[in-house]
């Protein structure tokens, strides 16, 4: 069969298999794990955000009742970490952040645990805290990690110093030229966000043994192959002692895409022979939530009259907390988020991790591309208006196309964002505007681009077809919520196999059954697992048909996989059933199975001696989205609310139409919480003010709307059957749109999220001061380390 | 001290602390892990249980106030077993769920709701599910559903 017959046939809106069981609260997620076979560990989190620790004694917890193990840093030396290996699992010698943890300890109960905990005695001498980034770059700023120079560097091409953990920078062009052309108009904007706390249902939890010389650790993640590895580094065991499995995950986001307590968990299990179940406490998920990152961002572009961009220059400071972690890597994608979008004559960006003493920060559905869009859209704007240019005309004339060059000088295929607007103008055309329904308030409305790529990498696959014609799908891929494992994979093995999707078993997730893969997240499953059970199908056809094309003595290249059958192409009801193949191949050489694996393709790359310090520096699978938002917002309040929310989302092909619904109509939804209400301040002690779900605002079901969606197939893609990830890209950028659609009601400079009602209101009174960023120096070079 | 009450028809006493939150009892005695516990301070809806056929959320009710009262958790809502209740049935068939942590709650306060409101609005369901939290779903999809219980079909399933 071609390809596009296989895409075809893969195509369905499949329902989700878990759905039953999630509904009548049969599912045993990592947190339904217990029982009197379990004991219970907790942590000893610091309450401090800086200090030196002077004096601990665990030794009255050991005689507290129950108690059956009791770790500190002694008991797991290693330190881990994304690019450097600054981050120990238990404080030794230094706090860092409110909330780090400093010993590990398991008894009987919970209750025994949290009692034995309270008589650990614990003696710190305070050292002055770095609250910020402005702090932390300001001249003699206290060090966060006074031994920065001696940590083990994961990653090659590394640029750093003292506070900045990492540094990624591009440059393309002679930029001073540029600026100094006499035609163009120069515009500058500051921008700032705060953090985003994921709120999954379930918090991170992991319930862990110790058999036989191997760690088990079942839990709470989207990254079992990074839970393995972190573990070994963090105990000092080989990788080879640890298995991770996953049952489902109650809600990821990103939050479960590093490690974070189950090493403790492991280094218990092994103390006590005990099975050890750890779970984070609300206000512990929400006080250590490995947020998305604060930034701070300066932009400054060089722009024609007739709107072309012949210079951009920006620099971005990520906060990552206490330890690098995902913020290091995530320097290298503000080349991509920020720098994308348009076409640009030449291009300087800084995109620099900063430490400070806050708790660590981490991964967030589309992170980085988040605050990136809303800033870029939000500048793009205000250039529109500083040379009076239609907002919309403005990016029709510059959004990338076929053959166009990315920030790094990668070569982008094929017109996309171009046509997606017009696909957007259709869509607003079909329904309507909705300013009547603004009735006398401030109305405003907004159309933003984004640009997203998916992160493709190591994915493993095999397929067993079972003789009775079923196949088993054995991948370390997991299943958060998003459907993957349920509905897209499935259904590309069934299509390549010619069976139905009922009759796929996804097995869940086991490093001890299927090879190495990145885990879930940046709407990858789809594609690199998907790509990988693709090839291990092909394996398992040409098995299947090197023995049909004997038994039907007929050529292999007329036969054709469908129905349960393998037949000649064209005439339905020839040939004989997969099974009796199966039956066929068995008999001569054993069961029937194929293995698959993938990996980036690398076929792009950015021009030479253009990037310094990036994990990566042009990416394979370029994904855009277009968004439109109308508002209405409460003059007297500062109120706002969405009347209409609009996406044209680029799918590749949309292999289950109505599981997109669901992530469009989520992801949106999550974006409103972000750009209107979602809120994390940090307090004089370090932590953050908001513990729970009554102080941080999560989206409510009368805080949303329909969001009416287009998806847009047919861009070119590396993924199987031509799709892309659709799970990730939905949030990209709703802040945008709304910050660009309030600034339009108000007639305002919108430059931070989120709009809370007080925010609004200072804008429409004019009471909100224009944001400077005094600690980014508007001379782009003396933003980075070069100019040291 | 020990309490008597009844879950999902059958007579279960718990002795203990009568302050434990019933969502402990549920969950950490009988194992009955249906009902999530998230925030654990009455916002998030994870934990609803019908208390005498009223939906409440368990983290807030001391097992000790429920002497003789009625619980019925998500495993009894449709008799046990692999039966579904029309709610249940809806959400199956427009297939909106995601994670699903907040499900089994879903599922209480709108079973209870529909048995009392046989047309409601679509913003009079939005208000009705004020008090459940989702992180994954953005709800409409959810409303849809139930909607469609009522026999007001909004989107194909």
């Amino acid at each position: 069969m071609t390809d596009a017959g296989h895409a075809e046939k893969a195509v369905m809106n499949f329902p989700r298999r878990d759905a039953q069981d999630k509904i009548t609260g049969r599912t045993r997620y990592t947190t339904d794990v217990g029982g009197s076979e379990v004991i219970h560990a907790v942590l000893l989190r610091a309450e401090v955000a800086s200090a030196r620790i002077v004096r601990l004694d665990v030794e009255p917890a050991r005689r507290m009742p129950g108690v059956r193990a009791i770790a500190t840093a002694d008991d797991a030396p290693g330190l881990y970490g994304i690019g450097i290996a600054d981050h120990p699992l238990l404080a030794r010698d230094a706090i860092r952040y409110h909330g780090e943890p400093i010993v590990a300890l398991a008894a009987d109960t919970l209750d025994q645990a949290r009692a034995a905990l309270a008589v650990i005695e614990l003696e710190l001498a305070p050292l002055p805290a770095v609250p910020t980034m402005a702090a932390a770059l300001a001249e003699d700023a206290p060090l966060v990690h006074p031994d920065w120079k001696s940590y083990e560097v994961l990653a090659e091409g590394s640029v750093r110093q003292g506070n900045v953990a990492w540094e990624a920078t591009v440059t393309r062009g002679d930029s001073d030229a540029a600026f100094a052309r006499p035609d163009v108009t120069i515009v500058e904007g500051c921008y700032q966000v705060g953090r985003q706390s994921h709120v999954p249902f379930e918090p991170r939890a992991a319930v862990v043994s110790y058999e036989d010389g191997r760690f088990h650790i079942h839990t709470s993640t989207q990254v079992p192959w990074t839970v393995r590895d972190v573990t070994a580094r963090a105990l000092g065991v080989p990788e080879s002692q640890v298995r991770v499995t996953v049952p489902a995950v109650g809600g990821g986001f990103g939050l479960k895409f590093d490690a974070s307590i189950e090493p403790c968990a492991a280094v218990l299990a092994r103390m006590s022979g005990r099975t050890v179940s750890i779970v984070n406490s609300r206000r512990e998920e929400q006080m250590t939530c490995l947020s998305r990152e604060n930034a701070e961002i300066r932009i400054r572009s060089a722009v024609t009259q007739e709107g072309e961009i012949v210079g951009r220059e920006a620099t971005v400071l990520m906060d990552c907390g206490a330890y690098g972690g995902e913020q290091v890597f995530l320097t290298s994608m503000t080349a991509h988020t920020l720098g994308g979008n348009y076409r640009l004559g030449t291009a300087r960006l800084s995109s620099r991790a900063i430490y400070t003493n806050t708790p660590p920060n981490g991964a967030f559905r589309a992170c980085n591309g988040v605050y990136n869009t809303f800033a870029l859209e939000r500048h793009t704007d205000e250039i529109a208006d500083a040379i009076g240019m239609d907002r919309l005309e403005f990016r029709r004339r510059n959004v990338l196309g076929d053959k166009d060059l990315g920030s790094t000088g990668q070569v982008f295929e094929g017109n996309v964002l171009g046509p997606m607007i017009d696909r957007m103008e259709a869509l607003r055309a079909s329904s309507g505007d909705r300013k009547a329904l603004a009735d006398g308030r401030l109305y405003g409305r907004a159309t933003t681009v984004g640009t997203w790529f998916i992160f493709v990498g190591l994915s493993a696959a095999t397929v067993n077809l079972n003789s009775d014609g079923s196949a088993t799908l054995v991948t370390t891929g997991v299943e958060i919520g998003q459907g993957t494992m349920m509905q897209a994979l499935p259904q590309i093995v069934a299509a390549s196999l010619g069976i139905p999707p009922e009759q796929v078993i996804v097995k869940s997730a086991d490093t001890d059954a299927a090879g190495r893969d990145l885990g879930v997240g940046g709407g990858r499953t789809t594609v690199s697992i998907g790509a990988a059970s693709v090839a291990a199908c092909e394996e398992v056809k040409a098995k299947l048909l090197d023995v049909a094309s004997e038994m039907l003595q007929t050529d292999r290249s007329e036969l054709v996989l469908a129905d349960g059958r393998i037949e000649i192409a064209g005439r339905p009801g020839t040939g004989t059933t997969i099974q009796q193949v199966i039956a066929e191949v068995e008999s001569r050489t054993g069961p029937v199975s194929g293995n698959g694996s993938f990996t980036a393709p690398g076929a792009v790359s950015a021009l030479p001696g253009c990037v310094a310090g990036h994990f990566l520096d042009a990416i394979d699978l370029p994904v855009f989205a277009v968004h439109d938002c109308e508002l209405a917002i409460d003059p007297d309040t500062g109120q706002v609310e969405i009347l209409a929310y609009r996406v044209v989302q680029d799918v590749g092909r949309a292999l289950n139409p109505r599981a997109i619904h669901g992530q469009i109509q989520g992801g949106v939804a999550q974006g409103l919480g972000y750009a209107l209400h979602e809120e994390i301040t940090i307090n004089d002690s370090g932590a953050f003010d908001q513990q729970g779900f009554e102080s941080y605002h999560l989206p409510l079901a009368a805080d949303v709307i329909p969001v009416e969606f287009d998806l847009y197939e047919g861009a070119p893609s590396c993924g199987p059957l031509g799709t892309k990830g659709a799970g990730e890209v939905p949030i990209l950028n709703v802040g945008a749109t709304v910050a660009c659609a309030v600034a339009d009601a108000t007639g305002t400079k919108v430059s931070s999220l989120p709009l809370t009602p007080p925010k609004v209101m200072a804008l429409i009174d004019g009471r909100q001061p224009e944001l400077q960023h005094h600690h980014i120096s508007p001379v782009w070079v003396e933003n980075t380390l070069q100019s040291a | 001290m020990s309490v008597t009450l009844s879950v999902n028809g059958e007579e279960r006493t718990f002795t203990g602390d009568p302050r434990t939150p019933l969502i402990d009892v549920l969950r950490d005695h009988m194992r009955l892990t249906g009902a999530k516990s998230v925030c654990r301070e009455g916002f998030c809806g994870a934990c609803t249980v019908h208390v005498d056929g009223e939906p409440m959320v368990s983290c807030l009710i001391p097992v000790g106030t429920l002497a003789g009262r009625a619980v019925t958790t998500i495993e009894g809502i449709a008799g046990g077993g692999a039966q579904l209740n029309a709610v249940q049935q809806a959400l199956l068939d427009h297939d909106v769920v995601q994670c699903g942590m907040c499900f089994p709650g879903m599922v209480m306060t709108l079973s209870a709701f529909l048995e009392t409101s046989a047309q409601p609005t679509r913003a009079a369901l939005k208000a009705e599910l004020s008090g459940n939290a989702c992180r994954c779903t953005g709800y409409e999809r959810i409303i849809d559903a139930a909607l469609s219980v009522t026999g007001q079909e909004v989107a194909a399933p």
